[in-house]
């Protein structure tokens, strides 16, 4: 049964496989040695899938970053691996390339490998520059990549700043495209959900892409049939939940408490990976000469950043990864009691051979374990350091009091005080973005006294920062005639969202946390439940959140309701997702072709079979939702029937990265 | 009927079939010897050009003109292409069916799908200078000898790349030849060069010699799978080896004087020699045959024979296949061989076809494969229907097999016959077909304009048809002469309903046409927002095409609009049109951020947005290299807002940051410190770490800095500054904004249990519990206990008795009693 599941849900291990191999297939193309040219966040992404080794068995010789502008022409063949989307990537490329031409004494071949895909704009700025025919160009499709098996990310580290500052959309067409081939692989997702304007767009666009396949794939010369029958409602997927970032801002902005999103907000990760002091985690190698050399330790060691990676290849930090932090400890401290007694059992001495042969067989993966528990011993230590100190216990007390919806002057003081106390600019702005958010713009007073306090506390640079956080619709003065004022008027929740009514409707916030045996979402904030993920249970878990609401007087009418509700969208909650800003999605997709639809329910036995949700991020996902969502589909595969849910996003978003977007850098005289 | 085997051919131990495929191909006065012939792999169109170097009886004026021919296997004109544009030095073909005409200068002419229009491109590499002697082209692409001996590759037709290879040795070339990159080793096309006595291998990065001794070689080919190479050499003999130059194969010696005009592959496994009337057929181990034909003849080497062409006939020379020799071969006792003979008696309705059954019951499905195949490889429809009717009489014993191969074979046959009947012309072997694949069959009908054959059998088939209702409506936009309307009514009317038709292509081939309206009017028919925006570019209608590019979605095509418009249009129409256009806007925004400030700068102005107008000039002010350029720009921020009231704040803001940078020069100035780039708060923290209260205090009045954030700042200063004597100071005021809680923490959190202490009694409003702690915390366990006596809290007091020590105890035990004796 588990593995006909594992059979039937998307399965994120052929994406891998096939970028890797659509992406050696291109280097191979070009015969011979060759310097590879990458983007530096490309190349990380890129070691998702593929090692450096790897490269260099198809001929990779040296690599180079696009950002270094250091390529040299040691090569005959030089290959560029960058994004084809950046106009000002696509023109340093044309730039380079006439740099080596004209330096460069030998006839240089150029191959361009525009990911995801070559665009008529990258074409115009290379002919604009002359090397339009100089240079082979090819694309690699390269949309999705899974981060985890379960985690789909388009890894486009700019979407949050396009979508939302920018109003830029290409974030959103970027993911139609991925989205759009998941579809084509798997069929049409028979219901798209969603909450949002962006989620809107990018359901539209679905949809027209969906026509637009039809032609497409007529006029591919080299198209098999199959193509547009694969267009048919799948069988596998159950339905696609889109939730727009901008529905939910507070989640992004609150600070988030499980291990894995505390790292994010400590050491920042990207692409499954982190960056530490080495002095953090050197605790075990070199102790000995740092106590005897004293205060004035090596420098270099201490200036040396270690690379740690985090993903499911480690067999602890799945374990630790969506624990609340709280539980970080006791979890840390079971897994050394199992691996002493593991060790114990080792050096015992009365061990038959068999004995041995097996504890042998078992010491690389023992070794493994401990080290990697060592080093997430000393990461938890250092983000202890953290919690422990007094601006981050004030910060998360203001920061809940917000979340639960007391309103009230103390918390003003409390972040003027914070303004006064010179707090690093970014927990300020946070905690007053997750005010105006969670209350729909500041009162014009308070808005302006805090402009004036945060300018005069940060530098009148900073005018920037406000004006583009106001844009973004962080942080702003609240109108007098907002929608939800006045319920008479038609177009309630358009525009803003009624916070008390969804903080009671949905519960987003629960008083107790059981933080070792989580059973709501909300352990991921210690009380607060992300709207997002409630957004998801008000789709898939109806019964659940419901019962939560109204604790159920007599048994059977919640179960009817629990049971009665798949596959209904959004119904049951249609009057919460009318007072939450934005459009609301709700779109049935039907195959073109009857009986080809019919075909296939066929052929897949017209059982209800394993069925998989889709949620889909625009504009970034936190650890700390991903964290809620897997207690969400661990909860949905326990109720039976083998659901599933993948979460798929446009990036990996947090607090500190969402408002780091409108900081300004520039300083006077600097 | 004739016998099938009535044109076989016996060449050592195998036997060759010269099939005649069409007769009275061209004109009889057509003088084929005067023509260069090259014909399109798979069966495809023939195309004829004649030789400037050969004489040609003159025929008046007009036939002087000259042109490129492009017929049919058969004969029938598919297209003349006039031509007056240079010397013509090679024509090729591509797999599909593209028709390549190389001049000696080096421009190449690309001729797509037999109708339309040419796309030029030029060889480059000094072709202009050297000339072109001459091209070999293979599937997809070809190889250009230039007079210095210098080679260029072309490897793909959509986006055309010349590439110079490897450099070769000077000297004449006697003859040469290409291993198509499929079959190389290095996946990359490699040129063979017969120079002097040797052969040179040319690829991309070297030249390599291959020490041949028997050379100058008149003729090199290279065989259909790239796995033999045929030479001939000066002293009139055909040596074949294997294309590694490893092993010698066979040879054979032709006792002609004269060489013959050419060289090239039958099929894998025979070589074909052929004079103007005369062939030789070798097969392996140097046995051949003789073939002779009344005129001068063509040769056209296919993948799985050679197509041989005079002006009379077209013949197909091929090995004869396997399943066809083990039925038909004379004397053949294969299952097969008997099963035909089964259905033969079965016809005269005599018993010995149950007999014949019998004796080869055993291998019965072997003998109905074997059919099965053989009919496909028939020409004559009869046999084709003896021999499938022999399989299904087969099948008829058999309880069980697996017809698949039986049904398939029967529709192939269909359409073969079907395309190979002569008005269409194409005389494909089975073999071809499943290699040229049914769909690419189907492109060939379009490009033939056999649309009804070609949809019958698409239908027959199951294939997709819109490709078909799509080239036919491109042609109609081409050739009709009836007015636009009407042409665009009836494809409108032809195509209505019909699922994937692309109007785009419709609409780019009346582009092309010159005829734009029609163009803009089939492109509303378009589905694809995306598709209709190039050409509605082309057409001149930007502000359409940007609406189709907005309404895609995708942000490339959008861009790219806006790029052409902006060029074309000026800067204040660009302005209007998207202005109207937020997702047009926000794309020019987010570009022209860190490419052109100037343009964003007249957008926020001519879009009246003033506050982001007044960022940009803020963000320059913070880029300008001193402060009087910084004040400057401040200066035009705030300009830019000032008459308006709603700005009032961000005005007195800017105001405010000139301010401060006016003061904080002063400071410099008379501090010698750095003040520039710090903030209110930060400068005031400063001046006090420096002792500065007084400028501190002037500071915070000028602007207007509330009490509270002074008192904080000064106090984390003084903390800073460990200045205890003015903390000291402090804790004699009365009242503090903040508190005086802060004050405590603040010096405790520094380390001066003394001073911290002296704060303790000022927080009133905390509770009792809290000032013993904060007493404690200082270490003053007596304080403490006062304080719970204060309060007449004795559990307090035996709580802390436990932490006391000392003298401490003793004052505790004191302070128990007394609450005792209290009471």
């Amino acid at each position: 049964m588990a593995t006909r599941q594992a059979l039937q849900a998307i399965n994120t291990q052929d994406i891998t496989d096939k970028s890797r191999r659509d992406l050696l297939l291109l280097l191979e193309a070009v015969r011979g040695k060759k310097n590879l040219v990458i983007e530096r966040p490309l190349a990380s992404i890129i070691g998702l899938f593929v090692k450096f080794s790897t490269l260099q068995e198809y001929g990779v010789d040296k690599l180079f970053f696009l950002e270094n502008h250091n390529v040299d022409s040691s090569q005959r063949n030089i290959v560029f691996l960058v994004r084809g989307e950046n106009v000002k990537i696509v023109r340093t490329v044309a730039e380079q390339i006439r740099l080596v031409r004209s330096e460069s004494k030998i006839d240089h071949d150029f191959t361009v490998i525009w990911v995801p895909r070559r665009t008529l704009v990258s074409n115009l700025i290379l002919k604009e520059h002359g090397v339009l025919g100089e240079a082979n160009i090819t694309d690699l499709a390269l949309q999705f990549v899974p981060l985890e098996p379960d985690v789909l990310s388009l890894e486009l580290e700019d979407c949050f700043s396009d979508l939302i500052l920018r109003r830029d959309p290409t974030p959103i067409f970027a993911a139609a495209r991925a989205l759009m081939l998941l579809q084509k692989q798997y069929g049409l997702f028979p219901r798209i959900l969603g909450k949002g304007d962006n989620a809107k767009k990018l359901a539209d666009l679905l949809q027209r892409m969906r026509s637009e396949e039809d032609v497409n794939a007529s006029s591919d010369p080299n198209n098999t049939y199959l193509t547009s029958f694969a267009l048919t409602p799948s069988a596998t997927i159950e339905n696609l939940i889109i939730i727009d970032r901008e529905v939910d801002f507070p989640t992004a902005l609150a600070t988030q408490l499980t291990y894995e999103g505390l790292l994010d907000e400590v050491f920042g990760v990207s692409h499954n990976q982190t960056e530490v002091d080495s002095s953090i985690l050197g605790g075990a190698p070199a102790p000995q000469p740092q106590s005897h050399t004293g205060g004035s330790t090596a420098p270099a060691a201490a200036a040396t950043k270690r690379k740690v990676q985090l993903d499911s290849s480690d067999k602890l930090y799945p374990e630790i990864r969506d624990a609340n932090f709280a539980t970080i400890g006791p979890l840390l401290n079971r897994t050394a009691k199992r691996l002493q007694t593991d060790q114990q059992n080792i050096h015992k001495a009365d061990q038959s051979i068999s004995d041995l042969k097996s504890f042998v067989s078992k010491l690389p993966s023992y070794q493994a374990e401990s080290a990697s528990l060592k080093t997430h011993t000393s990461l938890a230590e250092e983000i202890t350091k953290l919690t422990q100190s007094g601006p981050f216990r004030r910060t998360l007390e203001i920061e809940q009091n917000l979340l639960i919806g007391s309103e009230g002057s103390t918390t003003h003081e409390q972040l003027e005080e914070l303004l006064a106390r010179a707090t690093p600019l970014p927990t300020v702005l946070r905690l007053l973005c997750l005010e105006s958010t969670l209350s729909n713009g500041l009162r014009p007073r308070d808005f302006e006294h805090f402009k004036r306090l945060l300018l005069q506390a940060y530098g009148y640079q900073h005018l920037g920062t406000l004006a583009r956080l106001e844009r973004m619709g962080l942080f702003v003065a609240r109108e007098a005639n907002r929608g939800y004022l006045n319920p008479i008027s038609g177009s309630a929740g358009q525009t803003a969202t009624d916070w008390n009514f969804v903080r009671s409707r949905l519960q987003l916030w629960v008083d107790e946390v059981e933080e070792a045996e989580p059973r709501d979402i909300a352990f991921v904030f210690s009380g607060y439940a992300p709207l997002s993920v409630r957004l998801v249970q008000a789709v898939l878990q109806k019964g659940y959140l419901l019962n939560l609401v109204n604790p159920p007087r007599a048994g059977a009418a919640g179960a009817a309701v629990g049971t009665g509700a798949n596959g209904s969208g959004w119904k049951g909650f249609e009057d919460v997702l009318a007072r939450i800003k934005g459009a609301t999605v709700d779109v049935v997709q039907k195959g073109s072709d009857a009986d080809a639809s019919q075909a296939r329910k066929t052929l897949r036995g017209n059982k209800e079979g394993p069925k998989t949700s889709l949620v889909f991020f625009l504009g970034g996902v936190t650890f700390a939702e991903v964290a809620a969502l897997r207690l969400v589909g661990r909860q949905l595969e326990a109720a039976g029937r083998g659901r599933k849910l993948i979460i798929g996003t446009t990036g990996v978003i947090s607090g500190g990265r969402a408002v780091d977007v409108a900081i300004e850098k520039g300083v006077f005289g600097a | 009927m004739s016998k099938p085997t009535a044109d076989w051919e016996r060449v050592g131990d195998r036997f060759y079939r010269k099939t005649q495929l069409y007769t009275s191909v061209f004109d009889p006065d057509l003088e084929l010897e005067n023509y260069v012939v090259t014909g399109a792999p798979y069966s495809g169109a023939v195309a004829l050009y004649r030789d400037e170097g050969k004489i040609y009886a003159y025929r008046g004026t007009q036939a002087a003109k000259f042109t490129i021919d492009i017929h049919s296997c058969a004969g029938k004109l598919i297209r003349q292409i006039s031509w007056d544009k240079g010397r013509i030095k090679a024509l090729g073909w591509s797999d599909d069916e593209r028709l390549l005409v190389v001049t000696d200068d080096g421009t190449v002419r690309s001729y797509a799908d037999l109708q339309g229009d040419f796309t030029p491109f030029s060889l480059g590499h000094g072709a202009e200078q050297h000339g072109v002697q001459g091209c070999k082209f293979w599937s997809t692409g070809f190889v250009a000898l230039l007079g210095d001996n210098s080679i260029v590759a072309v490897t793909r037709y959509d986006e055309p790349r010349p590439q110079l290879l490897a450099s070769a040795p000077a000297g004449e070339v006697m003859s040469w030849t290409v291993i198509p990159p499929e079959h190389t080793s290095s996946r990359s096309v490699e040129v063979l060069l017969a120079i002097g006595k040797t052969v040179y291998v040319i690829d991309a990065a070297e030249c390599e010699d291959r020490g041949l001794e028997a050379g100058p070689f008149r003729h090199i080919s290279v065989s259909p799978n790239g796995k033999f190479i045929a030479l001939y050499t000066e002293d009139s003999k055909v040596w074949v080896i294997s294309s590694d130059f490893q092993d010698r194969l066979s040879e054979y010696e032709s006792k002609v004087k004269t060489p013959p005009k050419d060289l090239q592959w039958c099929g894998n496994n025979a070589v074909v020699l052929a004079w103007e009337d005369e062939l030789h057929l070798i097969g392996p181990n140097g046995a051949a045959s003789k073939f002779y034909y009344d005129s001068f003849m063509h040769l056209l080497p296919d993948i799985d024979g050679i197509r041989v062409l005079t002006g009379d006939t077209c013949d197909f020379l091929q090995k004869v296949p396997d399943p066809t020799e083990e039925v038909f071969r004379l004397g053949s006792t294969s299952p097969a061989s008997v099963l035909l003979d089964a259905l033969q008696q079965l016809e005269k309705k005599s018993p010995k076809a149950d007999d014949d059954i019998q004796l080869i019951k055993a291998n019965l499905d072997e003998a109905i494969d074997v059919c099965v195949s053989a009919a496909g490889q028939e020409y004559s429809i009869h046999w084709q229907k003896q021999l499938l009717k022999a399989a299904s009489f087969g099948k008829s014993v058999l309880d069980l097999y697996n017809s698949d191969d039986f049904v398939h074979m029967t529709e192939a046959l269909r359409v073969l016959n079907a395309v190979r009947f002569y008005e269409v012309g194409l005389p494909l072997s089975h073999d071809q077909y499943i290699r040229l694949t049914p769909e690419r069959l189907m492109q060939r009908l379009v490009n033939r304009k056999e649309y009804l054959l070609a949809l019958k059998v698409s239908e027959y088939l199951h294939l997709p048809v819109d490709r078909i209702y799509v080239h036919w409506a491109r042609q109609k936009v081409r050739s009709s002469s009836t007015d636009e309307d009407g042409i665009c009514r009836e494809i409108i009317r032809k195509l209505d309903g019909k699922r994937g038709i692309s109007f785009e292509e419709i609409a780019r081939a009346a582009f092309d046409e010159g005829r734009g309206k029609l163009a803009t009017e089939l492109l509303e028919h378009e589905p694809r927002a995306g598709k209709q925006v190039p050409l509605l570019l082309s057409v001149g209608e930007e502000s359409i095409a940007l609406d189709k590019a907005i309404e895609s979605g995708d942000t490339d095509l959008v861009f790219y609009v806006l790029l052409n418009l902006k060029k074309k249009i000026p800067l204040s129409s660009f302005f209007r049109t998207i202005n109207t256009r937020p997702v047009a806007t926000a794309i020019v925004e987010s570009s022209a951020i860190d490419q052109d400030r100037e343009l964003l700068k007249d957008l926020y102005y001519q879009d009246d947005r003033r506050i982001d107008g007044s960022n940009l000039l803020l963000s320059e002010a913070l880029a300008a290299p001193d402060m009087t350029a910084a004040t400057d720009k401040l200066k035009m921020a705030a300009k830019l807002l000032r008459d308006s009231k709603e700005f009032a704040p961000q005005v007195a803001a800017l105001e405010d940051a000139q301010k401060l940078l006016r003061f904080q020069e002063v400071f410099e100035k008379d501090l010698t410190e750095r003040f520039v780039g710090l903030s209110v708060n930060e400068t005031m923290s400063k001046l006090i770490k420096m002792g500065n209260m007084k400028r501190a205090q002037k500071v915070q009045t000028e602007f207007k800095v509330p009490d509270k954030t002074y008192w904080w700042v000064r106090l984390r200063a003084l903390v800073s500054r460990r200045d205890w004597r003015e903390l000291e100071e402090l804790s004699k005021g009365r009242k503090s904004p903040i508190g005086w809680e802060p004050f405590y923490n603040e010096i405790l959190g520094a380390g001066n249990t003394k001073i911290a202490s002296l704060y303790i009694p000022k927080c009133t409003t905390l509770t009792v519990g809290e000032r013993i702690e904060m007493w404690v915390k200082c270490g003053m366990v007596t304080k403490a206990g006062e304080e719970a006596l204060k309060a007449k809290d004795r559990g307090a007091l035996e709580e802390l008795r436990k932490q006391a020590s000392g003298n401490a105890q003793l004052d505790i035990d004191r302070m128990i009693a007394q609450l005792q004796k209290g009471r």
